[in-house]
């Protein structure tokens, strides 16, 4: 049997499957490309040190990861980091969880106008969001610090104290991301039974318990997509922010895992620093995700 | 089957308050944009200007060249997502129509890039644009956005909506798959790749992490980028005019989400995540 054969046989390859395939090369081509073999690339650069210009790559073992591991200043992204999740999943998670229950039970007026307005900044440049949100929350002469002096309270220098940045910086994020979230959960709950719904209602159970015991379980596939989202994607989001408004400061406090990555590899060219620090990232959100699904796992044996 | 009517009215005042929160921004930077910076400092509670000028658009098309960066972004936005619909289409058929060996696999490891963080192919596909002298050039920005993940998911749903004889009857007739995908499956899932199609352009065209990286100069720079120079200078002085570039950011994404809104939401919606 010749190999091309011996390919066919392995693939079930007929003329119908191969058209399959066929329709695949271009997605396969470019994700080879442009996702999987940058990938690897990344994790071969984190053994090695190199600035991006020289034409050599020092090889170093795993000097990197012990640098990186044993610098203060890690600990302290990796704090951040935690923060802006930690955030992240109470704005763009818990409370979107909650709109999309209220607006599909509850509310029966203006649903289309609250879905409409609250997916509307997902469609605007998080650099204009960015901007807006730095001048409307500019503690001198910014319209809220006015409306605020009138009832003599201060906003503080947030772009300048710990804290603060990272929940002003997550705050401008979630403008963005929230409604995005909102309409995926809301898909999820909308597509429930109203039956199972519609009889709880009628024996008079309580809206907080048709939530967490029809309500969350049911819903709880597109739940966990947009908790990892959440974790994943909007702590790149905030990545815009961050670049505008503070470039990870003061002092690297409204740095995370993500800015920061770029930060070793496009201001101070420490490529392996960098790439390190990325694996370190997709380690930990892998990690994250394990963790989830176990928890989720036995939530759900519970619920049976 | 009744809601208590304070408790229906509680959520309609959080629900309008989250709506001001997010929408009033927005009304605010086109007010501003058409204010004297004067009289922002000034009043900085009105929203609608006193004076209204268009000294902030005259400023801002004199010192930028935005004809030619209102054109760079839109050609990444468009190129980007006529690439990857047909990619995400063509994708889909083959994940929904065909049943060849691996086909799981492939489907998980696509759908599993959304969650690969964007610093881990980022110094590479620098590399890979910067050798192939792309690097402050538009089309930099997009090879790497020929092909979404995203879209293969949403294209797929909506294709398994299809029912499957309509597919089965199609092929008895002998009916090839060029004319299956064109003629049947293409109208059917046309709601679904319109609002994709959509959301894609207005992501692309709103992106500032990689396009970022690839452009240097500020006549190859994206709307983003451009207004992103009027915050850079520390102190916000060019506040105004910042506003008229964030108006002129903003108004095709508005347009397209205000006009498609509808479809949009409903594709969102329909498909789902289950």
């Amino acid at each position: 049997m010749s190999a091309l054969a011996a390919v066919r046989k392995t693939l079930h390859l007929n003329r119908e499957n191969a058209i399959g395939y066929g329709l695949l090369i271009p997605s396969i081509i470019i994700f080879a490309v442009f996702t999987f073999w940058p990938f690897l690339y990344t994790v071969y650069l984190s053994f090695f040190d190199w600035n991006m210009i020289s034409p050599e790559k020092e090889f170093v073992g795993i000097r990197n990861y012990m640098e990186v591991l044993g610098d203060p200043r890690t600990y302290q992204i990796f704090g951040n980091t935690f923060l802006y999740i930690v955030i992240l999943l109470a704005i763009n998670c818990v409370v979107p969880y909650i709109f999309a229950f209220v607006i599909d039970i509850v509310l029966k007026r203006w649903n289309g106008f609250y879905k409409s307005a609250l997916f509307l900044p997902a469609f605007i440049s998080l650099v204009v969001g960015s901007i807006l949100f730095t001048w409307i929350l500019n503690p001198v002469s910014g319209p809220l610090a006015i409306v605020f002096g009138w009832i003599g309270l201060e906003i503080p220098n947030w772009t300048k104290s710990e804290g603060w940045v990272i929940l002003v910086l997550s705050l401008i994020t979630s403008w963005k991301v929230f409604g995005y979230n909102f309409i995926l959960l809301y898909a999820s709950i909308n597509g429930i039974s109203r039956e199972i719904i519609e009889s709880a209602r009628l024996d008079n159970v309580p809206l907080w318990r048709i939530f967490f015991q029809i309500i969350l379980p049911m819903s709880s596939a597109t739940g966990i997509y947009v908790f990892i989202l959440t974790i994943v994607q909007s702590l790149q989001y905030v990545f815009t922010p961050v670049k505008v408004v503070t470039q990870g400061g003061p002092d690297y406090a409204s740095s995370n895992l993500i800015y920061h990555a770029y930060h070793e590899a496009f201001v101070v060219y420490r490529t392996g620093h960098s790439a390190t620090l990325s694996i370190i990232t997709m380690a930990l959100f892998l990690i994250l995700l394990f963790l989830y699904f176990k928890f989720v796992d036995r939530g759900i044996y519970y619920e049976n | 089957m009744k809601i208590n009517r304070t408790v229906e009215i509680t959520w309609h005042v959080i629900f309008m308050a989250t709506v001001i929160v997010l929408v009033f921004p927005i009304i605010y930077a086109v007010g501003m944009s058409f204010t004297p910076l004067e009289d922002a400092y000034n009043n900085v509670l009105n929203i609608i200007p006193l004076h209204p000028t268009l000294e902030n658009y005259i400023t801002f098309f004199d010192t930028l060249p935005v004809v030619k960066v209102t054109m760079n972004t839109f050609i990444i936005a468009s190129v980007a997502t006529v690439f990857k619909v047909l990619t995400s289409f063509l994708a889909a058929y083959a994940f929904v129509y065909f049943q060849f060996k691996g086909k799981e696999v492939l489907y998980f490891l696509l759908i599993s890039t959304i969650f690969i963080p964007f610093t881990v192919t980022m110094i590479p596909n620098y590399l890979i644009v910067s050798d192939l002298g792309l690097l402050d050039s538009v089309w930099g920005v997009i090879l790497p956005q020929l092909a979404d993940a995203i879209g293969i998911f949403l294209i797929t749903q909506s294709m398994r909506s299809i029912p499957i004889s309509l597919i089965e009857v199609a092929r008895l007739d002998n009916l090839g798959h060029g004319r299956i995908m064109k003629d049947i499956v293409l109208p059917l899932v046309r709601p679904a790749i319109t609002s994709v199609g959509i959301w894609f352009f207005i992501s692309s065209w709103n992106e500032f992490v990689w396009p970022v990286l690839i452009l240097k100069t500020t006549e190859n720079y994206t709307l983003p980028l451009a207004l992103q120079m009027y915050i850079s200078s520390e102190g916000g002085t060019n506040f105004t005019v910042a506003m008229a570039v964030s108006v002129i950011t903003m108004i095709i994404p508005l347009l397209l989400y205000l006009t498609f809104q509808k479809y949009i939401i409903g594709t969102f919606t329909s498909s789902g995540i289950k």
